[in-house]
């Protein structure tokens, strides 16, 4: 009786160590599946972009990115991003406040609407800026008699961007902003601070970490844009080319060593992004 | 400061959440806005303190129309059910909050500032805590960190929605002391929302019990305990029995010209247990005997009948009782019945209260 019962125990342990290993293996199973296909579709093209942009020498790579076009197309980005980036945090904080902590009627339209550029195709929202402002376009005329150029101009780039990132700071904004309601606000208004005071004092430290997230992908995206500002840009070179759309030029024209190191800067763009993002995760969870 | 409230209303998007309130609050009161949720006694504070604006009516402070005076100008200290702290801030910074956004000229020295929030925590007891995050506090302590962040500005009138809402029943007895204590210490005019009847009756001097947005009763604690204004404040001011119809018939024989509909009250201490029938005892079965506490209360039946009574009894009065358990027949004498002659009305404010006191013998 003993032994069939000590037998018996003896199954069952061995039972619950299979299982114990079988759930090692699903686990290992789903991680590797996971790293596997992170680094097939993700870091090897990375990689790709640095070693063909480093193929040929540090001294051509170096070439590629201070020659006088592809200076220009930086410079442009980086305007580009200093200009629409401040507007839609400013823009994106106002909105997100408005619709948090106000209740009013075509509410949920409004948050609909914040969502467009998300849901529209790039190309799209480049090509209505070319049918408002365009020559053949309906403000076209008026435009060209005050010789105001904005398609294939930076204008265009500036407004074509700006539609594009215009959610990145309001989406993250607004679930913060409900969540936080308005009795600290109140609070500080009944403290006797003035409505300049709440928010730079109240509102804006709680919700630092988000804004500086959502301004971060905003800038991310505001740089690496390319569909939006390809229709609007005219491609003129030293002129009205960015970055994204420098790299697409210099990759026709077959000299890959220049498009990959062009490119390795918005991919560097991209890891500096990234690292900046979880550094604002890791604060803002710690608080 | 005293604060007049004058036929006062306010609606929201239709739904009349206060309706032409008049009240009194004389400078140095301690008065309780008591009412069930949904009877306006939040928006009240709310439309005092200027967090909302009102519909029609007049809100004076010392005589003077303050109604269409903003949060900031009315200098009152409002305190939030849920505290409303400032996260980021630590405890002296959330406390010294409204003497730093004080414009220039007005600003106390940093000096002035440490002294005083030091004095603050002092009077609420939390000094070793000035360095700390609201985070790290319990509720009570957060609550009485709210209480000195809102009287560090000196206000003249201090505005309490729920203070001991979101507490614990042992902490919100502390606090309740406490508060009571501050406003001696003080005397600063008060007024703080609550649902809680007992809170009320223990710590204001005057209690407006509120319903559907009006105020049913203002008086003092003994007033609307002692003679409430209609039925919907004595059932809300303590346990109440309802009795109806026939059983209201059976208990009160001096109650002849009752009209249909209407009902009679008794709180269940009222209600006399016997073991022998008396004149005018009614029998009635026991149905549940819960004895824990300095009162025991008894689930009683009425035999003949599916009419559910409490009767509670001090645990001498229980003694003398003897032992009773499930399914007991005991006798009952319902004393002192109260019936509302306004019953039907009773969601319209009583100018002429007429109580009948239908007692037995």
């Amino acid at each position: 009786m003993m032994n069939r019962e000590g037998m018996l125990n003896h199954v069952a342990a061995a039972a619950a160590k299979t299982a114990i290993w079988l759930a090692a293996i699903r686990k290992w199973l789903l991680i590797g599946i996971a790293m596997l296909f992170l680094g097939l579709f993700i870091l090897v093209p990375l990689l790709a972009v640095f070693s063909e942009a480093l193929k040929k020498g540090l001294q051509l790579y170096f070439a590629a990115l201070t020659e006088p076009d592809a200076v220009s197309a930086i410079k442009l980005t980086l305007l580009t991003a200093a200009i629409a980036v401040p507007i839609n945090t400013v823009f994106g904080v106002i909105a997100a406040w408005g619709i948090a902590k106000f209740q009013f009627k075509g509410k949920n339209i409004l948050t609909t609407l914040i969502d467009i550029p998300f849901a529209v195709s790039p190309v799209i929202a480049g090509l209505v800026f070319v049918l408002l402002f365009g020559s053949q376009g309906i403000w076209g005329p008026i435009l060209e008699e005050h010789n105001i150029k904005i398609i294939f101009s930076v204008p265009g780039i500036v407004l074509a961007t700006i539609f594009v990132t215009f959610p990145f700071v309001v989406r993250e904004l607004i679930p913060i902003m409900q969540d936080q309601g308005t009795e600290e606000e109140q609070a500080a208004i009944s403290l006797g601070a003035s409505g300049w005071q709440a928010f730079f004092r109240v509102t804006l430290p709680n919700i630092k970490w988000g804004l500086l997230y959502g301004v971060i992908l905003c800038n991310a995206r505001a740089m690496g844009e390319f569909g939006a500002v390809s229709v609007v840009s005219g491609h003129i070179r030293g002129m009205t080319n960015t970055v994204p759309l420098h790299v697409e030029i210099l990759y026709n024209e077959y000299n890959f060593t220049a498009a990959f190191a062009v490119a390795s800067l918005l991919a560097l763009l991209a890891l500096v992004t990234l690292v900046i993002k979880s550094m604002v995760e890791w604060k803002s969870q710690k608080h | 400061m005293g604060i007049s409230i004058c036929d006062v209303s306010k609606t929201f998007s239709r739904f009349p959440a206060v309706k032409n309130i008049d009240l009194e609050i004389p400078t140095g009161a301690f008065v309780a806005l008591l009412g069930p949720s949904g009877s306006g006694k939040t928006t009240l504070l709310r439309l005092i303190a200027g967090l909302e604006s009102l519909d029609s009516g007049k809100i004076l402070f010392n005589g003077l129309d303050y109604t269409n005076k903003t949060v900031k100008e009315r200098k009152v200290g409002f305190v939030f059910q849920h505290y409303a702290l400032f996260k980021h801030m630590t405890i002296f910074e959330n406390v010294s909050f409204g003497l730093k956004v004080r414009p220039r000229r007005l600003r106390p020295t940093k000096k002035e500032i440490k002294e005083k929030v030091y004095e603050l925590l002092r009077l609420v007891q939390l000094e070793q805590l000035a360095d700390r995050y609201p985070s790290q506090l319990s509720g009570g302590q957060r609550q009485r960190i709210a209480l000195a962040r809102a009287l560090a500005v000196e206000p003249e009138v201090l505005l309490l929605d729920e203070p001991f809402g979101a507490l614990d029943a042992k902490v919100r007895q502390e606090l309740r002391h406490w508060l009571r204590e501050i406003h001696q210490k003080l005397n600063i005019t008060t007024v703080f929302v609550t649902h809680d009847q007992e809170e009320a009756l223990e710590m204001a001097d005057t209690i407006v019990v509120m319903n559907k947005g009006m105020a049913v009763q203002i008086g003092s604690p003994e007033e609307v305990y002692h003679r409430p204004a209609n039925a919907f404040v004595y059932s809300f001011l303590g346990r109440v029995n309802k009795l109806a119809g026939a059983a209201l018939l059976e208990t009160t024989e001096r109650v002849t010209d009752l009209e249909n509909g209407l009902a009679g009250y008794i709180r269940p201490h009222e209600i006399v247990l016997k073991k022998i029938p008396q004149e005018q005892s009614i029998p009635v079965e026991v149905s549940h005997v819960h004895a824990v506490g300095s009162t025991v209360r008894i689930q009683i039946k009425r035999c003949a009948a599916d009419d559910y009574y409490e009767a509670e009894l001090t645990t001498e009065k229980y003694k003398e009782l003897g032992s009773v358990k499930k399914g007991d027949v005991l006798y009952a004498e319902f004393n002192n019945i109260v019936v509302f002659r306004n019953d039907r009305e009773a969601d319209q404010p009583f100018e002429d209260p007429k109580k009948l006191s239908a007692a037995l013998h």
